[in-house]
């Protein structure tokens, strides 16, 4: 095994295997920055292109281009707050309050520099990963799988803020979320749900034009009653040295990074979680690794934690998602899916023999996107400057161009009208609730849950009976999510009693 | 797109106007134009690359090589973009389209949101039939039909009802005796597929094509076919030869027809004759294309083309159905997503 | 009456409705079909009705209730705001008008012509420069490239 893994590298630094592979990172920088390109969907346009390429060269550059696309989606996070991918708009929230303080530089660097780590333990689990991989996967079912999904909904509680005001409104928005998810055909019945005779909706509600409208649509009202630059009136430190502070701010918080990295993998390699929640747990861990109140409330106004976790969660999850593919020719995304596509047409057949036969192919995946990642960070740190000047513009020329790229965002979601409806009708809600001091992160945290956890306790139940509330990893997971649930309420006494003893 | 417009309909309207001598002096109606291939589902499916991989191969075969783009417009299962091709789509030859094939049960059903009629479309023919069969764990003792409906329950996966791996099983148990328990509300076949290595369902059923590398790989094992045959599978026993309900019999029958035209293209109703035989003779002969076939077999993509007679055959056998045939169909066969 | 127009109680109020129609709708369908909408739809009725009950009467704690996410700037006059915020909505929707009546690639260097001449009130080489630039990426990368379909708009129909 080790030679394949070394054999792996040297395939990946052929000429010919090198210049693709630089070619997929070049589209895929752009592909991530643009929201109106999304990561899935180019990958599918790319796919004629690598029939007559050799196995390691399609994969070097599918793969160059995909592993990439998380990085550079963070970056327009950061500055203008709209998403540029599905799985970067956690990024927004912190990113770019920094970027409205004036630090868009820091929350680049720090957003650069997580992201490769991220990417690293992403191919590193992969790596490590291979000889486990087949039971570990096995033996999670759909029960395991609906308690993943509840845990993820009880961390919103968490993502809800502090006091019981902000807990009841951190609830009402995550209930809010999973009706949404319900929208759309039910798999049990074949009934419609909310769908208002209208086609669009028989497949539910897409993620991206709800989270552009949710999150960059308050944004650009935000951009638009300041009416300054993004980074505002504050006086601007070196954006350079910035950037700097970033890669600086990964290694103070070095522990938390690799543990939102390691979330990041687990959740890809659990297929059928999807790529929009690694990072809102990884968020989540984030706000709860926060000392006290004070340092609570400080989160989604700015706190770089809040860059860090999701920005190294969305690109460790796609090291894990690739491990089911390559396993099992089951994609743990959606990215994924069509990557599985350009596995039949190599003629090679994911499952046991990507493990054996095929196992320096399947390194020179790892290592695809170790350098892949590698060098986007090192050429984009080279650009960082120059784009976070970009704060500096003045917003009046700005928001055409955002509110631009948001409607074109949201309508390659299906190319229908419908995702511009979408998307003003979250658009609207976001902004409501930003008035409303609603916290949105669990509203998405229970969009993006709502269907898995119905789904598979369906599967759970029909199947099993009962009788699948005794499997173990099943009770450990509840016992997990009672902690999730009982964790911050006892921080919330405590603080309480601290601020009942201060003296007045 | 308003220039491109305004541009391809002064031109449509110059060959129309001037009409046959010209076109009968040689110049092709698709000289330097763009035909625009619309494909009811997002990039990276079944239906999105046979899309491609004809719009790589058809400009050697239409006069005038065209520049070939594909449009995706997904939603609804693909009626959205049927209903498009219906009634928004202009026939002027440079839009065409595919969508599920079973969107004929769609319109037998009379499904809400259906504004398409299958039979005025301006047919030109199916790239693959497909054949759907039912398998179950290698591992697992039941070889022949008789095993099974000995069995005192087998778990079938699926991905819950309007897709074949649900309404399929559902026909079979209800009419043929076999006990399947079905499982609903998988996302995807992939993870029924990985549901079954997991030993938490016996089974799936769906597209042939589809189920063929974990067919090969020895994990599943084919049991039951629907009339469609394919090799490898030919001496499967057939569903319908499994019940001696005439009702079963029927409905089993109008589910598989659709089947024979999987990957359907039409154009909007109403296209000129001389235009349609372009297409179909453009889309026989890239069938027969060494170099496609040669690419389809690389990515294990079956091609069997259906000449728009044949096609139009199947859809009139299954919309020839009386209403209350219609009505018990729609009992077992939903329209999903 | 005060607590009851702003948007806190609004958005409460919103969120009951929301959950009652879910309700609703919930009691014409099967069981299995029915369950998850009514265990998510019961609670989010009873504590919209609760947070709105809580918004009108005044109840706000300042110290708390503060959502883990970002708070509109603060440092503006509350009444150029508003005009602000309205402005802003109405150059959302307008763009989404714009977009229905002259079709995609039509609106969007239209739109940013108009936003940057009438809100921006920049100058005329500049509006022109970054409206060619928006035309540039519309024509040569959404439409001519990636070829989205984009439907024609209301105007060109009318006029066939």
């Amino acid at each position: 095994m080790l030679d394949a893994f070394i054999q792996g590298l040297f395939v990946v630094f052929e000429w010919q295997t090198f210049l693709i592979m630089l070619l997929g990172i070049f589209l895929g920088f752009w592909v991530g920055l643009l929201p109106g390109l999304g990561g899935s969907t180019t990958l599918a346009l790319m796919l004629p292109f690598i029939y007559k390429m050799s196995p390691v060269e399609a994969f070097a550059f599918l793969l160059g281009m995909h592993s990439v696309v998380s990085t550079t989606g963070d970056i327009t996070s950061v500055l203008f707050g709209v998403p540029g991918e599905g799985t970067t708009a956690a990024t927004i929230l912190d990113g770019h309050a920094m970027a409205k303080k004036g630090e868009a530089g820091r929350a680049l660097g720090a957003a650069l520099m997580s992201s490769l780590i991220g990417a690293l333990v992403g191919a590193f689990a992969l790596a490590l990963a291979i000889p486990v991989v087949r039971p570990l996967v096995l033996s999670f079912g759909a029960p395991e799988l609906f308690m993943l999904a509840v845990v993820g909904i009880a961390f919103i509680s968490s993502l809800s803020g502090q006091g019981g005001r902000a807990l009841l409104r951190g609830f009402l928005a995550g209930l809010l979320g999973l009706l949404f998810s319900l929208v759309g055909q039910d798999p049990q019945a074949g009934v419609q749900r909310f769908t208002f005779s209208q086609l669009y909706l028989w497949g539910g509600l897409d993620l991206v034009p709800v989270l552009v409208g949710l999150f960059a649509v308050p944004e650009i009202v935000d951009l638009a009653i300041r009416g300054t630059s993004i980074a505002g009136e504050l006086p601007q430190g070196n954006l350079g040295r910035g950037a700097w502070e970033g890669v600086k701010d990964t290694f103070r918080h070095f522990w938390l990074t690799i543990r939102c990295s390691l979330i990041g993998t687990f959740i890809g390699i659990m297929p059928g979680l999807g790529g929009g929640v690694a990072q809102w747990i990884a968020y989540g861990h984030a706000v709860q690794s926060a000392q006290d109140a004070n340092e609570r409330s400080g989160f989604g106004k700015g706190d770089v934690r809040g860059v860090l976790g999701p920005g190294a969660a969305n690109n460790s999850k796609e090291g894990g998602a690739l491990i089911p593919t390559i396993a099992f020719g089951v994609p743990g995304s959606s990215a994924m899916a069509i990557l599985l596509g350009a596995f039949f047409m190599q003629g090679l057949m994911p499952g046991p023999d990507m493990l054996d036969k095929h196992l320096t192919l399947t390194f020179s995946m790892v290592w695809t996107m170790v350098i892949a990642n590698t060098v986007t960070v090192v050429l984009s740190f080279f650009l960082l400057n120059q784009l976070a000047k970009l704060t500096m513009v003045p917003g009046s020329i700005l928001i055409p161009f955002i509110l631009f790229l948001a409607f074109i965002g949201s309508y390659t979601s299906n190319n229908h009208l419908g995702d511009l409806v979408v998307f003003l009708f979250f658009g609207f809600l976001g902004y409501l609730m930003i008035r409303s001091s609603w916290p949105r992160a669990p509203l998405v945290l229970g969009f993006v849950l709502g269907r898995i956890a119905e789904n598979n306790f369906y599967i759970s139940t029909i199947r099993y009976g009962p009788s699948w509330l005794l499997r173990p990893v099943v009770i450990i997971l509840i016992v997990l999510t009672l902690l999730v649930i009982v964790y911050p309420l006892l921080r919330f006494r405590k603080g309480r009693q601290a601020a009942e003893e201060e003296p007045t | 797109m308003k220039r491109w417009n305004a541009k391809l309909r002064i031109l449509s309207w110059a060959i129309f106007l001037i009409g046959m001598p010209v076109f009968v002096w040689g110049a092709s109606p698709y000289e330097g134009k763009t035909l625009t291939i619309v494909v009811g589902y997002k990039p990276g499916g079944g239906y999105d690359r046979y899309a491609r991989l004809y719009g790589k191969y058809l400009p050697k075969h239409i006069p005038g090589s065209p520049t070939i783009i594909i449009q995706n417009m997904p939603g609804a299962n693909s009626i959205i973009a049927a209903n498009h091709l219906y009634s928004v789509a202009k026939p002027d030859g440079l839009t065409i389209g595919t969508f599920n094939n079973a969107l004929t049960t769609g319109q037998l059903t009379k499904v809400e949101g259906v504004k398409y009629d299958l039979m005025k479309f301006s047919w030109i023919g199916s790239a693959a039939s497909d054949a759907v069969i039912l398998t179950v764990r290698s591992d697992l003792p039941y070889k022949t039909f008789d095993d099974m409906r000995k069995a005192k329950e087998i778990v079938i996966g699926t991905t819950g009802p309007g897709s074949s791996t649900h309404d399929f099983p559902s026909i079979l148990k209800e009419f043929t005796g076999v006990n399947l328990k079905l499982v609903p509300g998988y996302s995807s076949s992939a993870d029924v597929m990985l549901a079954i290595e997991r030993k938490e369902v016996d089974g799936r059923a769906g597209s042939y094509d589809s189920i063929k590398p974990f067919i090969d790989r020895g994990l599943v094992r084919p049991v039951i076919r629907n009339r469609i045959s394919a090799p490898g599978i030919e001496n499967l026993p057939v569903d319908e030869e499994l019940t001696k309900d005439p009702k079963g019999k029927a409905i089993m029958a109008v589910n598989a027809a659709p089947t024979r035209i999987y990957r359907p293209y039409v154009a909007p109703p109403g296209t000129p004759a001389d235009v349609m035989k372009i297409l179909r003779d453009a889309f026989a002969n890239a069938s027969k294309d060494k170099e496609l076939l040669a690419e389809a077999k690389k990515s294990k993509m079956t091609i069997d083309f259906a000449s728009a007679e044949e096609a139009l055959k199947v859809v009139r056998e299954v919309l020839n159905q009386p209403a209350e045939m219609a009505q018990e169909i729609g009992k077992y066969i939903k329209f999903g997503d | 009456m005060k607590g009851f127009l702003n948007s806190r109680s609004f958005l409460a109020l919103a969120g009951g409705m929301i959950a009652g129609y879910a309700l609703y709708a919930s009691l014409h369908w099967p069981f299995k079909t029915a369950l998850f909408p009514r265990v998510v739809g019961i609670p989010l009725l009873a504590l919209s009705l609760f947070e709105l009950v809580l918004c009108m009467a005044g109840v706000e704690p300042e110290r708390e209730g503060h959502a883990v996410d970002f708070e509109l700037a603060k440092d503006i006059a509350p009444g150029l705001a508003r005009r602000r915020t309205v402005a802003i909505f109405s150059w959302i929707f307008g763009f989404f008008v714009l977009i229905l009546l002259c079709g995609f690639p039509l609106a969007v260097p239209l739109f940013v012509f108009l936003y940057l001449r009438l809100a921006g009130k920049h100058g005329w080489v500049l509006t022109l420069l970054l409206t060619l630039l928006s035309w540039f990426t519309m024509e040569g990368l959404f439409n001519r490239l990636l070829h989205l379909p984009f439907p024609d708009g209301w105007i060109f129909s009318l006029w066939g």
